[in-house]
């Protein structure tokens, strides 16, 4: 079994935003120059939200996207199928064949991970387009190799092996509203290893 | 709905989807001779490949490559191995500044008044012919020297060159509003000079305290480095919270203008608890000389007839008797005070430079320094001892032109590097290793003549060096500066010390860099003539005469050192595309010969320019060939084979010429300063009139706040923020650049919520008024209102709602407050606050 997640190391994070910057180009390089390209955000064409959080009166930035939740209430709540599990990769996936453009799995989602394509009318999440291309051919996705700060990482929970792993097993981690029993398998670091 | 289907069409076609975002585009890869060969193209994946060079977003360089997906620039990535590895959003955003839609693309001419920015686009040949008219007749009428240039880090290799070119010595950078009380400061105390001369050891160090600076807010390599150190501790000095207190470091917020009181408190508590490296002040810094009543160095030349006035004395505690300070097998005594006879046989009493430094700090015992900083007295003593005991680093600074009294806060942070002894040490504050890069020109004798000779052996006779040899006007009234542009608008102003009538400003925005943006505006409206070269519409356009567009980092050949690493070495740019269609940008190294040649012909002939190379291919050809030349001229200065150094650089990217080799100075080579040591009591600073050792002195550049509503205004940069970068469409979206941040305790107060629009009264300048909207957060302190710079823009070029029109243009409400003798320049200011809704 594969079990491809995040991490995202909020103890190195410096909120420099190319990962932010650097998702839109590479995965919605058609919405570069729109005036509102992600009105549900009123956001850049970009999967990754930036939260600016206090943590104790102490100023946090908090990075979210997809959480490839293992069990994923937009899974469950897609009417067609589309949101699905891709057999390969494991990772939360929609089959735009069968996506009806419904929202059910945008509103389902408790992270707000997903956003509405304005044109469309289909939602977006992470991994977008050149990510999942990147992934097939070996790559990181494009978040993870632009980050300045080695704050990012991306691979198999289930390998011990993987650098994500190590990470993991180093680190003081949670997992983002692990409450509502979405299994989230994207990782947050509190304190690197 | 080609889009929908495509997307939908991804998963099933997983491999060739990336057609999906094959949108048109027309990157057109030039051919020929100045594509990037095969080497530097590394195909990773279908249909992507990456091309290796530096970034050019802001005057860093970190080391990138430029990906492209079927052609089109995708992304940007961190360059591996690269000694000062990228990359930040300002990189990120690289793909929006090729084809931006503000971009300028041909030459304007004004046809309003300045300020209006009515233009009408003209020929090169037009635009150039009549700034060359000009300029003929701004000569005639004021000679050479009345000609200035100002920039900032864009084409700054070549400025040397271009005061040859038009005959004067003015050419004043951007450095009196950046780094210029930290360069002078550098010089006093360690002989070294700008940033990064000496620069803390990010992979090694196990404690780093900034000072008004953050890792990341330029040089991006500087933040990798210290990410890959898993042991260091960080901890930030700053009335707002840099970005890098988001993650682990520790923020000590402070109030502003105060840092020199807080960094002389840490090192009060240091030398009281005798934390300090007694081994290193007493053998490879002056702590130990013995300084007279009138504050000067006690010599050889005081105690004996014909003695060395450049022979400083210690006590010897071995022979109870001043000694020269170079003398071996002494053992000099730190804390010595008495009666020394002088050969005249008067006694004179003397003390240590460390005495002297000892008594200065103990007026910042750590109780005082909190009245004065706002930082507990408790955390003053922590940093102090953690510091010690840790082996820490300070960092050296970098941005600091604010509060005008940034000097001493500097000298201050390197004398608490020489107090631990951790100079030129691995984790400590280290020299960084000299690529022996070729300069742009040089002065050559020959024969009794003088020639200026250039890196590409051209030379230029010294009957055509025009008034290159007067002083220039910045140092005819700071004489230590590095650089002061504000000394320019006074001599356009007043004629003082001679007038200045003619300005060029090469990719830099004077109205969004320098101190009272009246006063500039003042000064360019009696100039003769003002020629702005950039790519985007930064502010000053609007005043110019004549505009002309530049080319990005994109477009062009740049060989040059690698800046942010202690490592010699050196990298390799080139040229990934041309120009987006309909935009007819050239490089300012052609705009600049080819004014010129039109001015001054017998000038650019000198300097090795052809008729021919009006042609701008032809002009490629000979750029192109400067980059060769550079490379061969560094493969002979480092004796590397010359297809090594081409071979590694096309594959690669960069060179290592020398890595980093610690412990060389002060304890192998002598320093830069009078004593060759690290000086604790600068001797430079007593030759100028200054005071030799630091203290603190109230800012003295605004009046500070007091009322309730009255607040410091300070401003910083980030991992956003350039000029350039600004001004591309993903930074729409980030609020916190187009605020002013407040914290909470003041919002509440106030009554004024996120988000609120406040207007902002100037106590420097009263009556003076602009209206922000506000960012309510923890990441600011109390009684500090945070902008950052290069934001607020006001160029009538940009669409009326344009989002950079946002936050505060902190130069609209200071005044100009420079340094007397360092030259640096003052950015922050203090504010009355009104909410307006």
């Amino acid at each position: 079994m594969v079990r491809l997640a995040h991490l995202w190391d909020m103890s190195r994070c410096v909120a420099c935003m190319a990962c932010v910057i650097a998702c839109n180009s590479a995965n919605f390089p058609e919405y570069m120059r729109s005036s509102n390209p992600n009105p549900q955000w009123s956001w850049l064409a970009s999967n990754i939200k930036v939260w600016w959080i206090s943590v104790g009166g102490r100023p946090r930035v908090l990075l979210t996207q997809c959480m490839q939740c293992d069990n994923a209430p937009c899974v469950k709540a897609c009417p067609t199928k589309a949101s699905h599990y891709d057999p390969k990769t494991g990772l939360v996936t929609i089959d735009y064949r069968l996506c009806i453009g419904c929202k059910a799995c945008v509103v389902a989602c408790p992270y707000g991970a997903r956003w509405m394509d304005p044109e469309s009318h289909m939602p977006n999440k992470c991994l977008g387009p050149e990510c999942s291309s990147r992934i097939e051919n070996g790559l990181k996705p494009v978040c993870v190799t632009v980050c300045p700060a080695n704050a990012r990482d991306f691979g198999d929970l289930d390998d011990p092996e993987s650098s994500i792993s190590r990470r993991v097993r180093e680190s003081t981690t949670i997992r983002l509203r692990e409450e509502l029993g979405t299994k989230p398998r994207n990782v947050v670091v509190l304190r690197g290893g | 709905m080609a889009l929908r289907i495509s997307r939908r069409d991804f998963v099933k076609i997983a491999g060739t989807a990336l057609a999906l975002s094959s949108i048109p585009v027309s990157i057109s890869v030039v051919s020929g001779f100045r594509q990037p060969s095969v080497s530097r193209l590394e195909a990773i994946g279908s249909q992507r490949e990456a091309v290796r060079t530096f970034c050019g977003m802001c005057g860093a360089l970190c080391g990138i490559q430029v990906v492209k997906v079927d052609g089109r620039i995708a992304y940007v990535e961190p360059l591996d191995g690269h000694p000062q590895r990228g990359l930040c959003g300002r990189s990120a955003s690289t793909v929006w500044l090729w084809d931006s839609p503000l971009r300028l693309r041909k030459p304007l001419k004004r046809v309003g008044e300045r300020g209006e920015a009515r233009f009408q686009e003209v020929d090169w040949d037009t635009a150039l012919n009549e700034i060359a008219a000009k300029l003929r007749e701004v000569v005639a009428k004021y000679g050479y020297k009345s000609i200035a240039i100002t920039h900032h880090d864009v084409w700054s290799y070549y400025m040397p060159l271009f005061s040859y070119l038009f005959g004067t010595p003015n050419v004043i950078s951007h450095v009196g509003m950046c780094h210029a009380s930290g360069t002078v400061a550098r010089g006093h105390i360690l002989g070294a000079g700008g940033p990064p001369s000496v620069d803390p050891d990010y992979e090694n160090a196990s404690y780093i305290l900034f000072v008004s600076r953050t890792p990341g807010t330029a040089s991006m390599g500087v933040l990798n480095r210290l990410r890959g150190n898993r042991k260091v501790r960080i901890v930030v000095v700053d009335p707002r919270m840099p970005e890098i207190g988001l993650g682990d470091a520790e923020w000590i917020p402070i109030i502003p203008g105060t840092d020199a009181a807080f960094l002389l408190s840490l090192a009060h508590v240091i030398i009281e608890e005798r934390l300090y490296d007694e081994t290193f002040l007493k053998y490879y810094s002056n702590a130990p000389f013995l300084i007279k009543p009138d504050g000067k160095p006690l010599t050889e030349a005081d105690l004996v007839e014909e003695g060395d006035a450049r022979k400083y004395m210690v006590w010897d505690a071995k022979t109870k008797k001043p000694v020269d300070h170079k003398t071996p097998g002494i053992d000099p005594d730190l804390l010595y005070e008495g009666d020394v006879t002088l050969k005249d046989g008067t006694v004179a009493r003397v003390r240590t430079a460390f005495q002297l430094f000892r008594e200065r700090c103990s007026k910042y015992k750590p109780e005082e320094a909190s009245r004065i900083t706002g930082v507990p007295a408790e955390t003053i003593r922590r940093i102090a001892r953690e510091l010690a005991l840790y082996k820490g680093v300070v960092d050296d600074t970098w941005f600091i032109s604010k509060n005008g009294n940034d000097y001493d806060d500097v000298r201050a942070a390197l004398i608490l590097n020489v107090l631990l002894g951790n100079i030129d040490k691995p984790g400590g504050l280290c020299f960084q290793e000299s690529a022996r890069f070729p300069a742009v020109i040089t002065v050559v004798t020959r024969d009794g003549k003088r020639y200026a000779r250039t890196f590409y052996d051209v030379e230029m006779p010294e009957e055509l060096f025009g008034d290159v040899g007067a002083t220039r006007v910045d140092r005819t009234k700071y004489r230590a500066t590095p650089a002061t542009f504000d000394a320019i608008l006074d001599a356009i102003l007043t004629g003082d010390p001679y007038p200045v009538k003619a300005l060029f400003v090469i990719g830099t925005t004077p109205i969004h860099r320098d101190m009272d943006v009246d006063k500039i505006k003042e000064a360019l409206g009696k100039l003769d003539l003002l020629v702005v070269i950039d790519i985007l519409p930064q502010d000053i356009v609007d005043y110019a005469d004549y505009v002309l567009p530049d080319t990005t980092y994109l477009e062009r050949d740049e060989f040059t050192t690698v800046k942010w690493t202690l490592h010699a070495a050196v990298h390799l740019q080139k040229k990934i595309t041309e120009p987006p269609e309909g935009c007819d940008a050239r490089s300012a190294l052609w705009i600049m010969f080819e004014i010129a040649r039109r001015a001054f012909p017998e000038r650019a002939r000198a300097l090795g320019w052809r008729d021919e190379y009006a042609d701008y291919h032809k002009f490629e050809e000979f750029e192109e060939s400067l980059s060769e030349i550079l490379v061969r001229k560094v493969a002979d200065t480092w004796k590397i084979p010359l297809e090594t150094l081409r071979k590694e650089l096309e594959e690669k990217g960069y060179y290592i010429l020398k890595s980093k080799e610690y412990m060389v100075r002060p304890y192998r080579v002598a320093l830069g300063t009078p004593s060759g040591k690290c000086e604790i009591y600068s001797l430079t600073a007593l030759g100028l009139g200054l005071d030799p050792l630091p203290d603190y002195r109230p800012p003295p550049a605004y009046p500070l706040p007091k009322a309730d509503d009255e607040f410091y205004l300070v401003n910083g940069k980030g991992p956003l923020i350039s000029a350039h970068a600004l001004l591309m469409e993903p930074m729409r979206f980030f609020k916190h650049l187009w605020s002013v941040w407040m914290n909470p305790r003041d919002a509440e107060r106030l009554g004024i919520k996120d988000g609120d629009i406040v207007e902002l009264e100037s106590l420097a300048k009263p009556g003076k008024r602009v209206k922000a909207r506000v960012w309510v957060t923890e990441m600011v302190r109390e009684k500090v209102l945070f902008t950052y710079s290069y934001v607020g823009r006001r160029s009538k070029l940009l669409p009326e709602n344009h989002f950079a029109r946002g936050g505060v243009n902190i130069h609209e409400l200071n005044k100009a407050y420079v340094i007397p003798i360092v030259g640096g320049g003052a950015s922050n200011t203090s504010v009355r606050v009104r909410r307006v809704t």
